[in-house]
């Protein structure tokens, strides 16, 4: 398994092009073989909706039909951050400021936009109920903000403590957890809503899971770029 | 409250290592050591109930979010998964007392806690999963915590080893989840008791059938497409090598059985099961010989590894045919990785404190090895037997169980390759018992050399686990018992 690189030997270069045909007209084969009426779950979703606690089927099938998948990829995510936090070489932490020195114009625009983002986050999760929106979309405007912040010089603020920060990364997944097993307590199964609060604590787990997306993507990205950072800084180089 | 625990038993053994982990990242280092102990302990009685439920009363089937499938996610125990999970257990216990020695309160191994019960937690929802995108999730979860805790060291050795293996297993899961969009595209459900009725061995069957097995024999590692395994179990710490190759890789292959022989059932593409056996005996070869190359004991018992992941695949050929050569070779394979994940854990752990004592796992360097650390020679002696497949280890009632279902289906030419696998095995590990009880070389100051004995507790994890692997063999009857509740109707000899 060479890398493919421009470099590599004619013969391996013909070989992974034979494999990516010969996937590729499998897959074709196999995707034009599928029978056009099949309309899979859909149908089972739209006779269930009424019964979820919210009127969006994407936040239905994530939060509440298939609400174990959604905590297990909060897991993964949160995992990935502690996997980046743990591979980055100098394991400094998250939220330095990525620029040495800001541009007076992109902060003051920062400055001015992220609270707007902030307010966009809390309408797209409060939309998932009944649109296209939810937790992840809410959560990556809110990273995107963090993100914004981190290249325009601003620093982590005093304030927002190592321990926080954890926090903010795991309290989507903790949170998740504790309402399915305060449903367990409470004499249902893990994730099973009792009808009345469903919405309730859907919309209390997409809140946390919002503030931990945010952070997790603004983790992620800080996280990754610090070492170049670092090797820049120690080779001594100058923009 | 004894009521509730019986009920939501499925759902409190998952739960238990992934309340921990967030808990153990969130509170730091000083916390997590106690935090992954405790839960270590938890787990144990929970597992165990687990086992004595379903041996009571067949399969245990939790509906996710009160749905049931195939609109919710069903969590299926039965005999199989139940011995998976206590396996898993076990071993994760010793595994974590070994690390809680082997790291000490060293602050750059802090994230050590949280992956690990994080990976633990993964594997026990792997395992009990009824549902072909939820297992998808529980692959990217294993893969996400193995890979980085191969890296944990930050050596070079081992960065280079986590991004191959992560490229690898990212492939693989890609792979899997592209089957899993066939299947669903073309028969409407994910749920896997659905799809045991639904699924049929059409053209999008077959190949999202090809599609998942690649997938999944890349992330097991199966030859040919072990490349990325000896470098990724060798470089890691000695306690995420142990979890790797006694688990890890047995993640994807219980996905893969269960699919082939469960869902799908073998009788549908005789062919490739012939394939995945010759690929099966070409590794426990191939994985033999390289091991008996190596010069380093991390990369000999890795390779060992690639060798002892082959006999799981000859399952296979030997199920397909039905009758009781398929309950044998059933049996036969799950006991195999049951007593290969209890030997495999011991060596790894052995090695490792081999490792930590003299800085070094050179084998020629290693001379004497049993007047200055007994228990880890012993250790490793008591793991080789299992390895070898001498009665009465467990591995000794896998190979037996193997060789009947050759005989019994008329294929003798598998049990040749049984037998021939476990002669391997006994030059590769004699390579290394032969100078752990032979002389000390000459020219070694000793006083230089080694800085005293290790702690206890992880001489004592992996003496623990080599002895469970040789017990087996002796108690292994409630084990088989187990492993054939509910079994999948091929194997079961119930016409479906």
């Amino acid at each position: 398994m060479g890398k493919v690189t421009p470099k590599s030997p004619l013969p391996i270069r013909i070989a992974a092009l034979a494999i990516c045909a010969g996937v590729g007209a499998l897959l074709s084969r196999a995707v034009l073989a599928i029978p056009e009426t099949e309309s899979g779950l859909a149908p089972l979703v739209d006779a269930n909706l009424e019964a979820s606690g919210v009127k969006n089927a994407v936040t239905a099938v994530l939060l509440n039909f298939r609400g174990y998948d959604t905590l297990l990829e909060i897991a993964v995510l949160m995992l990935a951050t502690i996997g980046v936090l743990s591979l980055s070489v100098t394991q400094k932490g998250t939220w330095d400021p990525i620029a040495a020195q800001a541009d007076p114009v992109l902060s003051a625009l920062a400055r001015f936009l992220a609270p707007v983002m902030i307010l966009v986050s809390g309408y797209l999760l409060w939309a998932g109920e009944h649109a296209p929106g939810g937790a992840f979309q809410a959560g990556s405007v809110v990273g995107a903000a963090g993100v914004l912040l981190a290249l325009s010089g601003y620093a982590r603020p005093a304030w927002i403590s190592r321990f926080a920060l954890r926090a903010a990364i795991s309290v989507g997944f903790i949170v998740f957890i504790a309402v399915a097993i305060g449903e367990m307590i409470a004499g249902g199964l893990l994730l099973q809503y009792p009808a009345d609060l469903a919405k309730t604590l859907m919309l209390l787990v997409e809140t946390w899971l919002t503030v931990s997306i945010g952070a997790i993507l603004v983790s992620l990205f800080i996280a990754s770029a610090s070492p170049a950072e670092e090797l820049r800084m120690r080779s001594g180089g100058e923009r | 409250m004894a009521e509730w625990i019986v009920r939501q038993l499925p759902a409190l053994v998952i739960l238990m290592p992934f309340t921990a982990a967030p808990l153990a990242y969130l509170l730091g280092a000083k916390f997590g050591r106690p935090i992954a102990l405790v839960s270590a302990l938890l787990s144990q009685p929970l597992a165990l109930l687990l086992a004595i439920r379903v041996s009571r009363v067949g399969t245990l089937r939790y509906e996710v979010g009160g749905w049931g499938g195939p609109l919710g996610i069903d969590l299926v125990v039965d005999g199989v998964a139940a011995v998976m999970v206590l396996v898993t257990t076990v071993v994760g216990l010793f595994v974590t007392v070994y690390a809680l020695g082997y790291f000490g309160d060293r602050e750059r191994y802090r994230f050590f806690w949280p992956l690990w019960l994080f990976l633990w937690g993964s594997l026990l929802a792997l395992f009990l999963s009824g549902d072909i995108f939820n297992l998808y999730v529980c692959l990217e979860l294993v893969s996400m915590s193995a890979v980085a805790l191969v890296g944990l060291t930050l050596s070079r050795e081992a960065l280079v080893a986590a991004m191959r293996y992560m490229l690898a297993a990212i492939l693989g899961s890609l792979f899997y989840l592209l089957g899993v969009a066939l299947i669903y595209g073309a028969f409407g459900s994910v749920d896997m008791q659905t799809l045991r009725e639904v699924i049929r061995g059409d053209t999008t069957g077959q190949a999202a059938l090809a599609l998942m097995t690649v997938g999944l024999v890349l992330k097991t590692a199966l030859f040919p497409l072990h490349f990325w395994l000896p470098p990724a179990h060798s470089n890691a710490p000695s306690p995420v090598s142990a979890v790797l190759s006694a688990l890890v890789v047995k993640g994807s292959f219980y996905i893969l059985v269960r699919l082939w022989v469960d869902v799908a059932q073998t009788a549908a593409f005789p062919g490739a099961s012939t394939v995945l056996g010759v690929l099966g005996a070409t590794a426990i070869f191939w994985g033999s010989i390289q091991a008996l190359r190596q010069e380093r004991l991390k990369m000999l018992v890795a390779y060992s590894t690639v060798a002892q992941i082959g006999y799981l695949f000859l399952m296979f050929p030997l199920v397909t045919g039905g009758g009781p050569a398929a309950a044998d070779a059933w049996t036969g394979g799950v006991f195999h990785a049951v007593s290969h994940a209890l030997a495999k854990s011991a060596m790894f752990l052995a090695a490792g404190t081999v490792l930590a004592r003299f800085g070094h796992d050179r084998i020629e360097g290693l001379g004497g090895l049993s007047r200055r650390a007994p228990a880890t020679a012993m250790t490793f002696g008591l793991a080789g037997v299992t390895m070898m497949g001498l009665p009465p280890s467990g591995g000794f009632v896998a190979k037996w169980q193997m060789i009947r279902a050759s005989i019994e289906s008329g294929q003798w030419w598998w049990a040749v390759v049984v037998v021939a696998g476990g002669l391997l095995a006994a030059a590769y590990v004699f390579k290394v018992l032969g100078p752990f009880f032979g002389r000390e070389p000459e020219a070694m100051d000793e006083a230089d050399l080694d800085p005293g004995p290790s702690p206890w507790t992880m001489e004592g994890a992996a003496l623990a686990l080599a002895l469970g692997s040789l017990v087996l063999g002796v108690l292994g009857q409630p084990l088989l018992d187990l492993i054939m509740v509910s079994a999948p109707a091929l194997v079961a000899g119930v016409t479906p």
